[in-house]
């Protein structure tokens, strides 16, 4: 911009606000202490009208434009199926939906990068910048070997599995997660001889037969057989691995669905609607529980 | 310093947390940036604003440091520590008001403190020091009061779910109290300088830094008798925070900022506080390494 058109709108912008934002010098212009504390503020200003401007464009384009959404891989076929089935008898007439497969991490990565505007996340997670549907926990049973001694019962109590290795999936895919599982097991008495990193079910299935190991896992995605084909409490999964729910319902998977602040829509909507109604019906998830006792210490800084 | 950088940001992930950091020798201005300019909430690491705020007032003369304040128990900003969790009156001098916000975070003290020099002398110090990205909006008991509105009925223990937490104004930076990692190793390398305040103020202002209590997060990273660590904290649900200068026997001297957004919603997060001693250690280590980044790069001195 060429200086005179540039001081002039300084000026303009300086009478407009009554407040003096730099020092003129012959030689050097700086900010003034009034223009530093606007500063931030206008910054801020800035960011919001962007994220305005992507708003009204998502709008404008919301009735035959695209979304851009995301699933965890750990959903059942079932639950995929009845959320798209969901989305699109919602009345999203001309929305194209694209639908990725994303671990939590890679959703929030792509929020930061405005290359996503919904997704079905796995809590805990930072959900800073981010709004959320309702949580929602998915109980873990455990799939064990069929001739281990506790495969004999309805239900397992975590402490039954003492001397059994634990199959998880690797750390580093959600420490929080992976370590608020093994505390909850320790708390409920079993800490496992040893842990062992799988991911994909197979493998995991073919670790469970071979080495007496457990795993945890979501009744919707290890039970082939269904309730009322099957016994209510447990379900034979193929060759001589079981599942049996845990005594208490310990442990959970706790999803919500997520979108950036601010942007949330009458597409988002439908998207957090229909995945809300699929994991409900399909795999069997309930609303959070209730937050346990709260005794917080004085290092907290805050209290309310 | 990449290698720095790749295991500060790999300590920040294994233990489940967002975090930003900058870490600059004092001495030299070499630096460690990891996300050094983002927008954090300050929380109470705006504190040290205010201490910084009530010295330079009592230089100018506007207060004189040992000026009794009465402290009535009634109405007092809440908080676990210091005169919020004292049940009766008390009459102390500012600047033991000062050490009380310092050393265990008392939000009452502090609130007692802003009532004197007011929310503006604050962010009018933090601009004449440069701080751009730094701004108080509101009192520490008006941060708290948005904290219980937003949180609704269910009060302290709904703030563990997170469909309550992401909705907290107090955790957006742009509607809370809020700076910068570079602001605040800014800051505190002012103060350390003795640029922000006279000698003898900036010495009090170190002295108390000094003297805060907590053991779990910069301190925790410089486990050696020989080594000062100084510092001011910040907490709130998800987030942890501490700024602060470690200084060595040798004279190396370092201005640290870490502020985190935990994963976890649980109001004990024993891993999000030693990791902000793991990334401070990890980069004073850095800075302290033979031909650590470039030497005299304090840019705008």
């Amino acid at each position: 911009m060429a200086q005179p058109p540039l001081s002039q709108r300084i000026q303009r912008l300086e009478r407009r606000l009554g407040v003096r934002l730099f020092e003129r010098t012959s030689r050097q212009v700086a900010l003034t202490e009034p223009g530093a504390l606007l500063l931030a503020e206008a910054r801020e200003v800035l960011a919001r009208s962007e994220a305005f401007m992507a708003t009204a464009r998502r709008v404008r384009d919301g009735e035959t434009g695209l979304l851009r959404a995301a699933l965890p891989p750990d959903l059942s076929g079932e639950t995929v199926a009845a959320l798209l089935a969901g989305f699109s008898g919602a009345g999203a007439s001309g929305l194209e939906l694209e639908l990725h497969e994303l671990s939590t991490a890679q959703q929030l990565e792509r929020f930061a990068a405005h290359e996503l505007d919904v997704g079905l996340i796995h809590h805990p997670c930072d959900v800073s910048g981010l709004e959320l549907g309702p949580v929602l926990r998915r109980e873990l049973g455990v799939l064990l070997p069929r001739g281990a001694a506790a495969a004999g019962l309805d239900e397992v109590p975590l402490s039954s599995l003492t001397g059994h290795d634990l199959i998880l999936f690797p750390r580093a895919g959600a420490p929080a997660v992976y370590d608020d599982l093994l505390t909850t097991c320790a708390r409920n008495g079993y800490t496992p001889p040893a842990v062992r990193h799988a991911l994909g079910s197979s493998f995991v299935r073919g670790l469970v037969l071979s080495t007496e190991a457990v795993a945890f896992g979501p009744r919707d995605t290890h039970g082939h057989a269904k309730e009322g084909t099957e016994a209510a409490a447990g379900v034979d999964t193929e060759k001589g691995v079981v599942w049996r729910p845990l005594t208490g319902a310990p442990l959970a998977l706790r999803h919500s669905v997520a979108w950036p602040a601010g942007r949330g829509d009458a597409a988002v909507s439908a998207f957090a609607e229909a995945a809300t109604h699929a994991l409900r019906t399909t795999a069997g998830a309930a609303p959070d529980l209730p937050a346990r006792p709260l005794h917080l210490r004085p290092a907290s800084e805050y209290w309310l | 310093m990449t290698d720095a950088l790749t295991r500060i940001h790999a300590a920040f992930a294994d233990a489940g947390v967002t975090g930003r950091l900058h870490a600059v020798d004092i001495d030299s201005g070499a630096q460690l940036d990891a996300g050094a300019d983002q927008p954090v909430c300050t929380a109470s690491v705006h504190k040290l604003c205010l201490l910084v705020t009530l010295h330079e007032q009592a230089a100018a003369g506007f207060l004189d440091l040992t000026e009794q304040v009465e402290c009535p128990p009634e109405g007092r900003t809440a908080g676990p520590t210091g005169l919020a969790a004292m049940l009766d009156g008390a009459r102390l001098s500012l600047r033991d008001l000062a050490y009380l916000m310092m050393s265990v975070s008392d939000n009452a003290a502090a609130d007692l403190l802003l009532a004197r020099v007011g929310l503006d002398a604050v962010n009018r110090t933090t601009a004449r020091l440069g701080l751009t990205g730094t701004h108080a909006v509101h009192t520490f008991g008006e941060l708290l009061a948005t904290i219980k509105e937003d949180a609704g009925p269910g009060g302290a223990r709904s703030l563990a779910d997170p469909h309550v937490v992401a909705r907290l104004r107090a955790l957006d930076p742009a509607r809370t109290n809020h700076s910068t990692p570079r602001d605040m190793t800014r800051l505190l390398a002012a103060v350390w300088r003795d640029e922000a305040c006279t000698p003898e103020h900036g010495a009090a202002i170190r002295r108390v830094l000094g003297l805060q209590v907590w053991p779990h997060r910069l301190a925790s990273g410089f486990p050696f008798d020989d080594v000062h660590v100084a510092g001011k904290t910040g907490s709130l649900p998800t987030v942890r925070n501490e700024v602060g200068v470690v200084e060595y026997p040798d004279g190396g001297r370092y201005a640290v900022a870490v502020f985190t957004r935990t994963a976890r919603t649980s109001a004990l997060q024993p891993a999000a506080d030693a990791v902000i001693g793991t990334a401070a250690r990890l980069a004073v280590d850095a800075l302290r390494a033979p031909q650590a980044g470039p030497r005299g790069a304090w840019p705008d001195r």
